[in-house]
């Protein structure tokens, strides 16, 4: 295990360089890159509970994403319009306050991976990956449609939202609070893997006859997985969209569901250190090699079949070995 | 007499035209080993599924401990102390012998669903496992990966899940299978301990071992219960004999 903790080390360390070093060098851009990398990272967070720990091949992790995003855009636009969001039978006001539309986009998000969760998870292998897919898809055309919030234009937040103590608009206090974040939720999962629903969870996806027959079921577990794991992915979506201080229908793509679930893959699947590295690996190409071509999705392609192919734990499994209890 | 521990009752399912279970009836009593065979095929693999409550029947009646069971599931049927091993292991391959253990250990008592404490760490579920492991012999092997065990020690950390369900009957589908000379021989002299904590429905195609713990034989053919007794009565059944053993029994 020492190796293990040795790489995972390296990743941290080697993520955190870059943020100082962007600061000390004063190039903000740089920041923000680490900062849309963390958050990527969250979101990946999230799926790995579902995909590595439940073997869920969720590809409509973009609906919690998305759901994160328009809780914080809905909530920040009324605020900012000073419009309540609803007056009847409650006066629902807006807010800029991070704690609370986080708290809104965790519930939001965790009651769709509920509704969602309980349906899908009837079925299994590729028509589990189809609805997934398809609840996405539901979602994102349903933004579009939707033209209280932008419709397909999005909406634009002026401000970013505040939390207690911290001046957000400060790229590096803005970095920190994500990372964070992505820490609490690294040690979350952490915290579940090794924990009797961790041991359940992980015996679900490898052998549900075995589950059943000390009495547990595996739908059951499965569901609380995937709510824990939507709520994740919807924190990091309400994030995202402070980052950019933009929410649009692509939050919902099933593009972005593909992209997270890349990040897992690249990371290792299951891995704890897993999604960071591969959310660090991922905006380093799409910078790096943005810059080179338009076409930088072929490398991507490429270095994702090469991962599937030859490197089945991610950069992580790769560099420290197989892992007995999948911490 | 107190009622036995498990009562099939005229159970029948059927797969289309083929009969694979044709009016069954058998019970499990306190303490004994009750030994269900039969040629392939006879159908002692849909009788398991019934009784574990894979399948559900199409007419019949199962009672365990006392309770009409027929309608609950697997899970709900292992709640109430069905322990039972699989034909081919269905050890969970990436744990390790405790790990595996352990899952049995903690569903039996209910805490599959604490999020936060280590599993190994709680040393109630862990001693328990502890103990079911050096009771199959594995104490040496408990830090091993399931995938890298022995087929033979594989079905010993079955036979271990099963014990640390702590259940009210076992139900055993061919644990010999596969098995060498010595394997059966270690794992029929626990088997012959393991009756005395809960009684075994045994489903086996080693006849040596059958004939040496069965208290016991149901003998399956097309379906339906041929012969049901003693191991001598089974052996002198001409029915049986014809159907099965063959001459030379």
């Amino acid at each position: 295990m020492s190796r293990g903790i040795a790489i995972n080390t390296a990743v941290l360390a080697l993520c955190l360089a870059v943020p100082v070093y962007a600061h000390f060098a004063g190039e903000p851009f740089l920041l923000t890159l680490a900062t849309r990398a963390v958050i990527l990272a969250l979101a990946a967070v999230g799926l790995n509970i579902a995909l590595g720990h439940g073997g869920l091949i969720s590809l409509g992790h973009a609906a919690f994403f998305g759901i994160g995003g328009y809780a914080m855009g809905i909530l920040a636009s009324h605020a900012q319009t000073f419009t309540p969001i609803a007056d009847w039978p409650l006066l629902i006001e807006g807010t800029k306050s991070m704690p609370v539309i986080w708290l809104v986009a965790m519930v939001t998000s965790g009651l769709a991976a509920l509704v969602i969760g309980a349906l899908s998870l009837r079925t299994s292998g590729v028509y589990f990956i189809m609805i997934t897919l398809a609840f996405g898809q539901m979602l994102y055309y349903f933004a579009i449609s939707w033209p209280a919030y932008g419709g397909e234009d999005g909406l634009s937040i002026y401000v970013r939202n505040g939390f207690p103590g911290l001046n957000t608009l400060v790229p590096m206090q803005f970095f920190a609070l994500t990372a964070t974040v992505l820490a609490a939720a690294m040690a979350l999962a952490h915290v579940l893997g090794r924990s009797a629903f961790g041991l359940a969870l992980n015996a679900a996806r490898q052998a549900p006859a075995r589950v059943e027959a000390v009495g547990v079921r595996p739908f059951r577990l499965r569901l609380t997985a995937f709510v824990i794991s939507g709520m994740i992915t919807g924190l990091a979506g309400a994030l995202f969209a402070d980052l950019n201080r933009f929410v649009s229908p692509t939050m919902f793509s099933w593009q972005l569901s593909g992209e997270i679930m890349v990040i897992v893959i690249l990371g290792g699947v299951g891995r704890l250190f897993g999604p960071l590295a591969g959310a660090a690996l991922l905006v380093t190409l799409e910078h790096v090699l943005g810059g080179v071509s338009d076409y930088w999705q072929v490398y991507l392609g490429a270095l994702l079949l090469g991962v599937v192919l030859f490197a089945r734990g991610g950069i992580i499994g790769t560099l420290a070995g197989r892992d007995v209890a999948h911490g | 007499m107190a009622e036995p521990v498990l009562q099939v009752q005229g159970i029948t399912r059927a797969f289309g035209a083929l009969v694979a279970s044709d009016n069954v009836s058998l019970d499990l009593r306190e303490g004994e080993i009750h030994a269900l065979i039969g040629p392939n095929g006879a159908g002692k693999s849909t009788l398991i599924a019934l009784i574990s409550g894979a399948l559900a029947p199409d007419a019949g009646q199962i009672r365990f401990n006392g309770r009409d069971v027929t309608a609950l599931d697997t899970v709900a049927r292992a709640r109430l102390g069905l322990g039972r091993s699989f034909q081919i292991s269905a050890v969970v391959p990436e744990f390790t012998v405790l790990q595996n253990v352990v899952l049995a250990a903690q569903g039996a008592a209910g805490h599959s669903y604490r999020l936060f404490r280590p599993a190994l760490k709680d040393r109630s579920a862990t001693s328990s496992a502890r103990a079911q492991i050096a009771r199959v012999g594995l104490e040496a092997r408990a830090a091993i990966p399931a995938a890298d065990l022995a087929h033979g020690e594989r079905r010993r950390l079955e036979l271990a899940m099963a014990l640390a369900l702590k259940p009210k009957a076992f139900l055993l589908d061919e644990p010999m299978a596969g098995l060498g000379a010595d394997g059966t021989a270690q794992m029929t002299t626990l088997l012959e301990t393991l009756k005395a904590e809960a009684p075994i429905l045994l489903v086996e195609h080693d006849m040596d071992a059958v004939f040496r713990l069965a208290d016991r034989i149901s003998v399956l053919d097309y379906g339906r219960i041929i012969a049901t007794g003693s191991v001598e009565e089974i052996r002198q059944d001409p029915e049986v004999r014809r159907a099965y053993l063959g001459a030379d029994a």
